[in-house]
């Protein structure tokens, strides 16, 4: 489903993000990927994600390899990814509602389905009644809430999540994690990147673990 | 490709960037009014007047007058004579008609015209008027050069005292003709850049302020048409407001121009076009702004 070969990515003036990275990931694996601050998580999951690219090596999602693809089928490939970022990226002049739903309107799903569909995953995540708020009137928490329903309301092939339970407290924390099983165990890929050991330690998936942006474990 | 679905909700998007930027679009509907009703007054002007000057064919006529004693006998007019130059003038190019005014029938004429002053004409006698040719030209034959051609053929005849015609007129009329035509092509393409600049700059306005938004769209997998259309449908709307604007800014403006004009000239507001037509021009015009706009200011500011 992913696959990497020597891929290296470094940022202007030469600062090396990730360094030769070679990995496979399995359809329908549950992988975490892990390592301190700056050890090149975000980049990684960018690079799977192909909003960055890398500066050397292949990767390949779904079969489609990012150095080949040509621009205007990068977003046939995107609709098939759930992406929940640190930073939410939540648009704040929607609603949640719309927010969730504007994925399954890209995708040209009908009136009726959006609406199911958006209202099962707010409950998913708790947040079926804040449907009609928008994000800047909910907590960091419930924001990033907003942001796992988004991604997972379509239902993805890929599910990437960077620190998708930064923001909550260890209960609600458990609580995504499980939802995140439940969307692996229907035979989505999912890739989580984290710090929280704890949590690693608990669910005990196959972790990549990055130093440096180097591979230090897979 | 995008569904027909998904298609719709980009034009109710589009719909709902009018209305959440709500001052940028009025003030770029009516620069659109602006150009199309300025330049749409300036067109209605000119093919009025156009109009006018190719309705003169019936009324632009060559005078010849006839020399005392050259087509007359001692007991009167020459019938013979007249005849025989009647047949010649008619005979000429582009003249369509041609008719003879005696010093009698002139002076009829004159005593018809002064009506209200027949006191100025008594004791007068008739010979005091040249007797003359009405020489009428075809509708297509008015322009100066073919004017000129059949006075050069005439003055040289020996029973010419004179010719009087409306060359210089229409060599001046047709200098105006000429610098307004020219006008309207520069205002037009002057109004339409001035226009297409604003449309272009409010839309990048509206891409600017929607920034974050294209950005997520385009993580969440939108294909380049999902994230135009919005932005198409937002210059597209502001262009037929724009067309319709002036459309109601014309009619009110003729209302308000006919009462200080005067009546004389009244006629060059005449909308020489039906209403429906107007309409469509109007409207046309406004959506074309539009779309170059926005494709224009798509095209530079969102690479996408």
């Amino acid at each position: 489903m992913i696959q990497l070969f020597h891929v290296s990515k470094d940022y202007e003036g030469g600062v090396p993000a990730l360094a030769d990275l070679s990995f496979k990931i399995e359809k329908g694996e549950f992988v975490f990927v892990t390592g301190s601050s700056g050890a090149g998580k975000s980049t990684l999951l960018n690079v799977i994600f192909g909003s960055e690219q890398a500066t050397s090596g292949q990767v390949i999602v779904d079969g489609r390899n990012y150095s080949r693809l040509p621009a205007r089928e990068v977003p046939g490939l995107r609709r098939k990814i759930g992406f929940i970022f640190q930073d939410f990226k939540l648009i704040n002049t929607k609603s949640v509602f719309d927010n969730v739903a504007l994925t399954l309107r890209i995708l040209g799903l009908g009136n009726a389905e959006i609406r199911s569909r958006v209202m099962k995953a707010l409950t998913y995540v708790n947040l079926k009644h804040r449907a009609n708020f928008k994000p800047l009137m909910l907590s960091g928490g419930e924001q990033q809430r907003v942001a796992v329903a988004r991604a997972l309301v379509k239902d993805p092939a890929i599910l990437l999540a960077d620190e998708p339970t930064g923001n909550l407290d260890p209960e609600l924390a458990l609580k995504m994690m499980q939802l995140f099983q439940e969307v692996n165990s229907r035979g989505t890929t999912v890739v989580i990147a984290t710090h929280d050991q704890a949590m690693i330690d608990r669910m005990g998936k196959r972790t990549i673990n990055l130093h440096g942006g180097r591979l230090t474990r897979r | 490709m995008i569904s027909t679905t998904a298609m719709i909700y980009t034009v109710i998007d589009g719909l709902r960037g009018l209305r959440e930027n709500i001052v940028t679009t009025v003030l770029s509907s009516l620069t659109v009014a602006f150009a199309l009703a300025i330049f749409s007054l300036f067109i209605i002007i000119f093919a009025n007047l156009n109009s006018f000057v190719e309705g003169m064919g019936d009324r632009t006529h060559i005078v010849a007058y006839v020399k005392d004693g050259a087509l007359s006998t001692k007991n009167g007019v020459d019938e013979k004579a007249v005849e025989k130059v009647y047949k010649s003038v008619a005979g000429l190019a582009g003249v369509v008609s041609v008719e003879y005014i005696s010093k009698k029938d002139a002076f009829k004429i004159l005593k018809t015209e002064m009506k209200d002053n027949q006191a100025l004409l008594e004791g007068v006698s008739p010979d005091i008027l040249p007797a003359s040719f009405e020489i009428r030209l075809a509708a297509d034959k008015i322009t100066a050069k073919d004017i000129r051609l059949v006075v050069e053929s005439l003055k040289d005849k020996p029973w010419v005292e004179d010719i009087q015609h409306g060359t210089e007129w229409a060599e001046r009329f047709g200098a105006i003709l000429g610098f307004m035509e020219a006008a309207a092509i520069f205002l037009g393409l002057f109004l339409g850049g001035a226009t297409i600049f604003i449309i272009s700059n409010t839309i990048r306005l509206a891409v600017y302020a929607r920034r974050d938004e294209i950005e997520i769209m385009r993580y969440l997998g939108a294909p380049n048409i999902y994230i135009k259309t919005p932005f198409l449908i937002e210059g597209i709307a502001e262009g037929a407001i724009g067309g319709l604007i002036a459309l109601v800014a014309l009619f009110v403006g003729d209302l308000v121009l006919g009462i200080y004009i005067p009546k004389e000239l009244v006629f060059i507001l005449d909308n020489p076009f039906s209403l429906l037509l107007l309409f469509i021009l109007l409207l046309l015009g406004g959506l074309i702004l539009g779309v170059v706009g926005s494709i224009f200011s798509l095209g530079r500011f969102l690479k996408v």
